[in-house]
Formats: structure tokens, C-alpha cells, sequence
């Protein structure tokens, strides 16, 4: 289990980089300790899902709440109410193909936050050539194939800017991939007032995708979508484990100097992570267009591409993990969805859970490091 | 074009520059001493939330300034905990950071001003007491760095902690300090936000001006002025990006909305090789590890 902190090394010696954080992995045989035999890959999410929601638990005490009443009806929002199950299939889906993303990149230390852009450019370019005219009545299958095509080359496109600009100029991927998620952001308001807007639309947004539209699947009670999203996840941790492309990600995550020695350039990795991970959020966004919203409309971006990095943390960048920690995160959506309303809770309490998650993963990541020596 | 330039714009322009260049000089103190802190986002709105709330409840925005101020002090001092003292993934958890800022003023927003309810707006600072406040933070922290032992041993710790460490500097303490001034920078440019030109607070009312900031750093040169000067280029998009939406133009409006954020992709593509970067920058200090 690849650490987050587990690596010294710098890409290109540019430390503000995709490269340089931290650490000293050989540190704990200098103080003569031993790893100890449980890992704690799992221990580590699972205690910061208990200690987010204890500390929700305060939080809603202090809104004068009962949180027992609250996670009570959440979990049943999520296991006894009928949808709920399927609900959070649903909405685990663009979560899952993000935080994969993320999971590809973050392993090979290249640290971009932009899936939100790739996401949004994925729906914009998706949503543009499946109604366009003259092809939006071609048959749903045909239409749908088209869709995911454009939306994952679409994402990769826009992550490919971030590759570009660091491989070429060294521009932070951090800082380049967010101010893309602006630029994406405009461009979403611009294409669906002027270029892909639906004529009879009072208010800017597109045609209904009609024969792109995903339908429910049977016993799955969602969409397409969601078996795509699951299925990449043991083709990645395939990738990573057997594929010389997989150890290519995390040499370079490790030593990238090592990879230039032999004659594969570091350059080229980190191009073919970030097209790889645009791609996949682009992919997240026709999938979301087509299966859930029916139409591209002017509150497109919800900050998916932003919870995302969540779920790959808390999925500790393994490609299982991710889907996993896709279910746990959109099921915490659904069960608060309801429950914030009937509790007269603000509905934003869900975030904070989340994002307490990943803060505590990442202080467990960093304990862990320190006081058990985490397995690398 | 040329009612664009006018004398309001620039005052415009001045105002929107300000909580960017007051960030970006606390993120150059930290980014010296060697801790990169991509919270800066997250300390910018905490301080903007704090900051309106405290002026809100008090009528006074100088007050506001000063809980903003704090606060970002505050959440300076929680990333040395996790950073400098923890040694924890110094990306990962700048990125944690703005995360959790950005949902938890968010919930305080929703919680206190329930939707529906309009937020009442602030009595906003004039733009002079502004410039002159940040005209002197500009001075002091330039002073700071240039000019005194610590600065020097600031500089010193952010290039080669072990040899800083061996001349009896204290690698931890130092970096620490540069961190919490970087955090009330971070928060101060958040309140200077909202007591300023806005005069109240929405959701993610910075916009991205955190992660603008840390461009400039890059884009600067890790220096003192050259960083505000790129401040108040920012400032300026800003402020013609306003004007222009209102007005007909050949180009779509939603361009002029991207383009404070294109400019600064402009600025970090153009400068980013050519700067220096702090040689140890992002790299946790561990004593004896070498």
C-alpha cells in the first residue's frame, strides 16, 4: 500500500511541485522500530469515518439536535428506504470515476485538485455532440458510445493543459489544473447561452439529451454509469499490481529519476496520468449528464471534482478502496439529504462531515508514519 | 477602451488587489522558511467568515479585520500542528485544509443567516485606510525579510534546514512562526474582502483568490513587492472584468469572467521556470535524517 507519505524525492527538483513533500521513510529503522504486522491501511479510514462523525455527533448536539435521532435516520435514508440503496449507487458513480482519477495521479505524486474542470468539460463537449443536429437522432446506443467518447476525450484534453504546462513550463499542476476549474466554469455559463443552448429554453441550457439518456438498469435501480465506474476499479488495481504502466505510476510517485535512467521519460508518465485522469472525470461528467440530469443546465457544478479528493484519500488511493469509499461518501449524501430536512439541519452539515474525513485521514496518515511505520 | 481605464476602475482595481496581495505576502513568509501551504484558500475564507461576522455583530469592520486576522492566525497554528510538528503531507494537507474551510463556513453561513434571511450588509473601510494599512504590512514584512536576523534565518531555514540547524537555529520554531504569520496574512486578506470592497460574505466568497495568491509567489519570485505589484495586475482584470460584463461587447462576458484566472495561468506559465524557488520548500524538517 502505496503511503502518502511514504517517499522522499523531487520531480525535476521543483519542489512548490507534484513532487517534493515529505517525509523520511528510512527514519524508523534509524530509531530501530519495526513495522508492525497489522497495517494500517484500513485502520486509518475507518477510525476517521468514526471520529468525523463523532464530531459531527458534537455538532449536532450543539444545533440542538439529537444525534443518535440524525445518523439513525441517515442510515435508514440509505438501507431501509427503498431507493436509498440505489440512490447512493447513483451518486457514488461520478465520485468513483473522479476519485479514481485522482488515485492514478496522487500515486505518481502528481497532485492536481482540477477534476471539477475536467468534469465540467466532459459534460460541455458530451452534451454538444449528442445534440447536435443531425445526430441527435441517431439511435440511443450509437448516440451513447458518442457521448462517452467525447466526454473522456474531453476531460483529457483539459487535464492534458495541466500536463502541458508543467512538462513544458513547470507550472504548478495544483494551482494551473484549479484556475482551469474557473475557466471551465465560464465556459459552461458561455456554451449553454450560446453555442449547445435548446432554442425553446426560457432559461440558458441545452436540449434534453433524449435518445442519450441512460436509462434505469434492472435489479440495479440506476444507471449505466454505475457498473462502468465500478468495473474500472479492478481494472486499475490491476494496472497497478501486474502492468508495467502501474509500476511506471508509482516508480515515478517514488524515484522519479530512476524512470529517466531507463529510458522511459518522467515527462511522458506524468502527460499519460493527467490525460488518464481528465479523461476519467470527463467521463464522470456524461455519464451524471445522461444518467441523472437529463440536460446540461447553468448549476452543473456541484463541486464533485472536489469531493472526489476526498474519496480518494479515504479510499487510500487504491482502486478498490476509491469505489468503497464512493459508496461510504455518496451514502452519507442520500442519508443526510432526508434527515438534515427532517432534523431542520443545514443541509450543508453533510460537508463538514466529509471534509473531517479527510482531514483525519490525514493526520492518521502522517501518526501512522510516524509511530507504526506504515508498509511501502 | 478607454472608459475602461478610468480613475473608478483603478480605485476598483486597488480594492480587489488587496486581500490578493495581503494572502500572497504571508504565503511568500511561509513558502521562505520551506512550508508550502496550499490552505491559504481555506485561511482566506475563514477569515472572511470571521471577519463578517465580527464586524456584523460589532458595526465595526476594523474589528472585523482583526478577527479575521486572528482566525487566520488560528488556523496558521493548526497547519504547523499537522505540517511542522506532524510531518504530515504538506499538498494533502493544504488541500484537507481549503476543504474543510470551504464546507464548515459554508455550514456557518446556512446555520446563521438561514436561506431566505438576507445577510445584512457591512459598513465597509474606505479605500484609504486600506492602501495605508496594507502600504505598511507591505513595508514590515519586506523590512522583515530583508532586513533583520530573523528574516535572514528564515531564508536560511527554507533553503538548507540542516545547515541552518547546525548553525543552532531552530528549524521547527522558526518554520512555525513564518506559518502563523502566513495564516494571518491569509485570514486578514479574507476579512479585507469582506470589510472592503464586498461588504458582506456569500459561500466561497474568495473565489479562488487563495490559489491566485499562491501563483503570484511563484510568479514573483518568492519576493516581497514584486509579489503585490502582481497583486494589483490581478486587481485590475478584476476590476475590468466587473465593468465589462455590463456592457456590450465583441467578446462573450463569460471571457471576462475567466479572465483573472487566465492571466494568472499567463503568469505562472511565464515565470515559473525562471523563479527561484526556496530550495527546501515542502520539505518537512527531520533532525538527523541526513
Amino acid at each position: 500500500m502505496t503511503s502518502l507519505d511514504a517517499s522522499p524525492m523531487t520531480l525535476d527538483d521543483d519542489p512548490l511541485e507534484e513532487s517534493a513533500p515529505n517525509g523520511r521513510p528510512r527514519n524508523r529503522h534509524q530509531r530501530g522500530q519495526r513495522a508492525v504486522t497489522v497495517s494500517p491501511s484500513v485502520i486509518v479510514p475507518v477510525a476517521s469515518l468514526v471520529c468525523a462523525l463523532l464530531v459531527g455527533a458534537i455538532v449536532i448536539v450543539v444545533d440542538g439536535a439529537n444525534p443518535f435521532e440524525v445518523y439513525r435516520s441517515v442510515a435508514a435514508g440509505v438501507f431501509i428506504d427503498n431507493r436509498g440503496l440505489s440512490d447512493t449507487a447513483t451518486a457514488a458513480t461520478p465520485l468513483i470515476l473522479i476519485a479514481l482519477g485522482y488515485a492514478l495521479a496522487y500515486r505518481a505524486r502528481v497532485f492536481t485538485i482540477g477534476a471539477e474542470g475536467q468534469y465540467l468539460l466532459g459534460a460541455i463537449v458530451s452534451v454538444g455532440v449528442v445534440t447536435a443536429d443531425g445526430v441527435r437522432d441517431l439511435p440511443g446506443p450509437v448516440l451513447i458510445a458518442l457521448g462517452v467518447m467525447a466526454g473522456a476525450l474531453a476531460g483529457a484534453a483539459w487535464g492534458g493543459i495541466t500536463g502541458v504546462l508543467w512538462t513544458r513550463f513547470g507550472a504548478s499542476i495544483v494551482i494551473s489544473s484549479l484556475m482551469l476549474v474557473y475557466v471551465a466554469q465560464a465556459l459552461l455559463q458561455w456554451s449553454i447561452r450560446v453555442p449547445i443552448r435548446d432554442p425553446e429554453s426560457f432559461v440558458p441550457a441545452s436540449r434534453q439529451l433524449g435518445n442519450a439518456q441512460l436509462g434505469e438498469l434492472p435489479f440495479l435501480g440506476t444507471h449505466l454509469g454505475f457498473v462502468v465506474a465500478v468495473a474500472c476499479g479492478p481494472v486499475l488495481a490491476w494496472l497497478f499490481a501486474r502492468h508495467r504502466v502501474g509500476y511506471r505510476i508509482s516508480v515515478l510517485g517514488h524515484n522519479p529519476s530512476a524512470l529517466d535512467a531507463n529510458e522511459v521519460a518522467s515527462r511522458r508518465v506524468v502527460m499519460m496520468v493527467v490525460l488518464a485522469a481528465g479523461g476519467l472525470a470527463g467521463l464522470a461528467g456524461f455519464f451524471e449528464m445522461s444518467g441523472v440530469n437529463g440536460r446540461l443546465g447553468s448549476s452543473a457544478s456541484l463541486g464533485l471534482g472536489f469531493t472526489g479528493i476526498i474519496v480518494a484519500l479515504l479510499g487510500r488511493l487504491h482502486p478498490i478502496g476509491v469505489v468503497a469509499a464512493g459508496l461510504a461518501i455518496a451514502g452519507l449524501d442520500i442519508g443526510f439529504e432526508v434527515s438534515a430536512r427532517s432534523h431542520d439541519l443545514p443541509s450543508s452539515l453533510v460537508g463538514v462531515i466529509q471534509a473531517l474525513v479527510v482531514v483525519f485521514v490525514v493526520a492518521g496518515d502522517a501518526l501512522a508514519a510516524r509511530f507504526i511505520g506504515e508498509g511501502e | 477602451m478607454s472608459t475602461i481605464f478610468t480613475l473608478a476602475t483603478i480605485a476598483a482595481a486597488l480594492r480587489l488587489s488587496i486581500p490578493v496581495a495581503l494572502a500572497a505576502m504571508g504565503a511568500v513568509v511561509s513558502e521562505r522558511s520551506g512550508v508550502l501551504n496550499l490552505g491559504v484558500e481555506g485561511m482566506m475564507l475563514s477569515g472572511a467568515f470571521a471577519a463578517y461576522s465580527a464586524a456584523e455583530a460589532t458595526g465595526s469592520p476594523w474589528i472585523g479585520l482583526l478577527a479575521g486576522t486572528g482566525v487566520g492566525a488560528l488556523t496558521g497554528a493548526l497547519l504547523v500542528l499537522f505540517v511542522v510538528v506532524g510531518r504530515s503531507n504538506q499538498i494533502v494537507t493544504g488541500i484537507a485544509f481549503t476543504l474543510l474551510a470551504s464546507y464548515l463556513t459554508t455550514y456557518l453561513f446556512q446555520r446563521n443567516y438561514s436561506i431566505g434571511q438576507v445577510p445584512p450588509r457591512l459598513n465597509r473601510i474606505g479605500l484609504v485606510g486600506l492602501v495605508v494599512m496594507t502600504v505598511v504590512l507591505v513595508v514590515v514584512v519586506y523590512y522583515l525579510l530583508q532586513r533583520t536576523t530573523f528574516g535572514l534565518a528564515l531564508g536560511a531555514v527554507g533553503e538548507s534546514p540542516e545547515a541552518a540547524d547546525a548553525l543552532g537555529y531552530d528549524v521547527v520554531r522558526i518554520r512555525s512562526i513564518a506559518t502563523v504569520i502566513g495564516g494571518s496574512f491569509a485570514g486578514l486578506g479574507g476579512a479585507a474582502l469582506v470589510c472592503g470592497p464586498l461588504g458582506l460574505f456569500i459561500e466561497n466568497v474568495t473565489g479562488g483568490r487563495g490559489w491566485v495568491a499562491l501563483a503570484l509567489v511563484v510568479f514573483s519570485g518568492w519576493k516581497t513587492f514584486p509579489v503585490v505589484a502582481g497583486a494589483f495586475l490581478f486587481g485590475l482584470s478584476d476590476a475590468v472584468q466587473l465593468r465589462l460584463q455590463g456592457t456590450q461587447s465583441a467578446l462573450p462576458y463569460e471571457f471576462f469572467l475567466a479572465l483573472p484566472y487566465l492571466l494568472t495561468l499567463l503568469a505562472l506559465v511565464l515565470r515559473a521556470r525562471a523563479s527561484r524557488t526556496p530550495a527546501a520548500l515542502g520539505v518537512a524538517f527531520v533532525r538527523g535524517a541526513h
